[in-house]
């Protein structure tokens, strides 16, 4: 260890502290994340993401793609297709193998709930940027737990 | 460390069985960190907060299933720079290095919040420290930034932690960190001498 260097850098965190502290709204925010648990549900986890997960050449093109993400969860498929820009986005999906479910699609500030038919296709409205999941139930009577998806950023 | 290891494994288990307390507890130890990831990654705005949310967000929902409850530090700072690449591919807010580094010079001078801070310095014997040193960060190539920023956190982040947050090799986080600190104080030596010419 320097001494110097630590000093160094404690005058650098003394001053980002100050100068650009974590905004307190956005620690009430990740506070109030612990609600959002389902301790109940299973956990969809993102395998893809053609955001982060596609050739670096088919990302350079124009801003009308769409983009492409799929979560699994036991021997389900969620595809997930995001399409809009600015202040709306929306959503399409497909739950694999086809089945009807009732879809919420959890967001910042509400949750829009749509249903999947039974080829398990479902579409949102229009979604505000930000945060979301997608929690999924069986339909009334169907057996299993209800499944939800990693929170992804729209 | 403010916290130890254990500490924090004790948190994590805490949240998981529902403590909210715990939760808060975990709140307060990795906010400062996944905020300085997301402006590491130089994201303002809409953009940092939706990376900051999207990432508590995650945790809480996987918060009973963290492997290596001791090390949640490193996977919230994971998913933080996945959530900043992200965002820093999505159409339209790809910008160029070099443009990137003026808009933060430019926001580290024109931006009021700083002005104001660097106000209240003035009374303080360090002023002129803190205003140099600011300055002199802001000439630092991005990398050195990108590193500092991150090392930068309230309260420091572990070495394991910063190099999950940008991708980096753990064995090189020491060396770096030592070779951009000596460019820091090289950039305020020219600054005090006048070498370089002010913004």
């Amino acid at each position: 260890m320097h001494q110097p260097d630590d000093e160094l850098e404690q005058e650098l965190r003394r001053l980002a502290a100050r100068a650009e502290p974590v905004p307190a709204e956005l620690v009430q925010a990740a506070e109030d994340a612990f609600a959002w648990r389902d301790i109940d549900a299973e956990i969809a986890e993102l395998v893809y993401d053609s955001l982060l997960d596609a050739e670096e050449a088919s990302l350079v093109r124009g801003p009308a793609e769409q983009r492409m993400i799929s979560f699994t969860a036991g021997g389900m498929t969620i595809d997930v297709e995001v399409t809009g820009a600015g202040p709306g986005r929306s959503v399409m999906g497909q739950i694999t193998p086809p089945q009807r479910a009732t879809v919420e699609i959890r967001h910042r500030q509400d949750t829009v709930t749509v249903e999947a038919d039974e080829l398990g296709r479902f579409r949102s409205g229009t979604l505000p940027p930000g945060p979301a999941s997608l929690r999924l139930r069986p339909p009334p009577g169907a057996p299993g737990p209800p499944i939800v998806t990693d929170w992804i950023s729209l | 460390m403010a916290v130890d290891r254990d500490d924090t494994g004790q948190l994590v288990r805490g949240a998981a069985g529902g403590d909210e307390i715990a939760w808060r507890g975990l709140v307060a130890r990795f906010s400062g960190l996944v905020w300085a990831i997301a402006r590491a990654h130089r994201l303002a705005g809409a953009d940092a907060a939706d990376v900051f949310q999207t990432t508590w967000l995650r945790l809480a929902e996987h918060i009973g299933r963290i492997e290596r409850p001791e090390r949640v530090g490193a996977w919230l700072a994971t998913a933080a720079r996945r959530e900043c690449l992200g965002h820093l591919r999505t159409a339209g807010r790809v910008l160029p290095t070099d443009d990137m580094d003026r808009l933060d010079i430019a926001s580290a001078v024109g931006n009021p919040t700083e002005e104001a801070v660097l106000a209240a310095e003035q009374e303080r014997e360090d002023a002129d420290l803190a205003a140099v040193l600011w300055r002199a960060f802001g000439r630092l190539p991005g990398r050195c930034r990108e590193l500092l920023r991150v090392l930068m956190a309230s309260p420091p982040p572990s070495y394991a932690e910063v190099a999950a947050a940008l991708g980096l090799p753990l064995g090189g986080i020491g060396p770096t960190r030592a070779r951009c600190l000596q460019r820091l104080r090289d950039e305020m030596a020219g600054i005090r001498d006048g070498v370089t010419p002010s913004l």
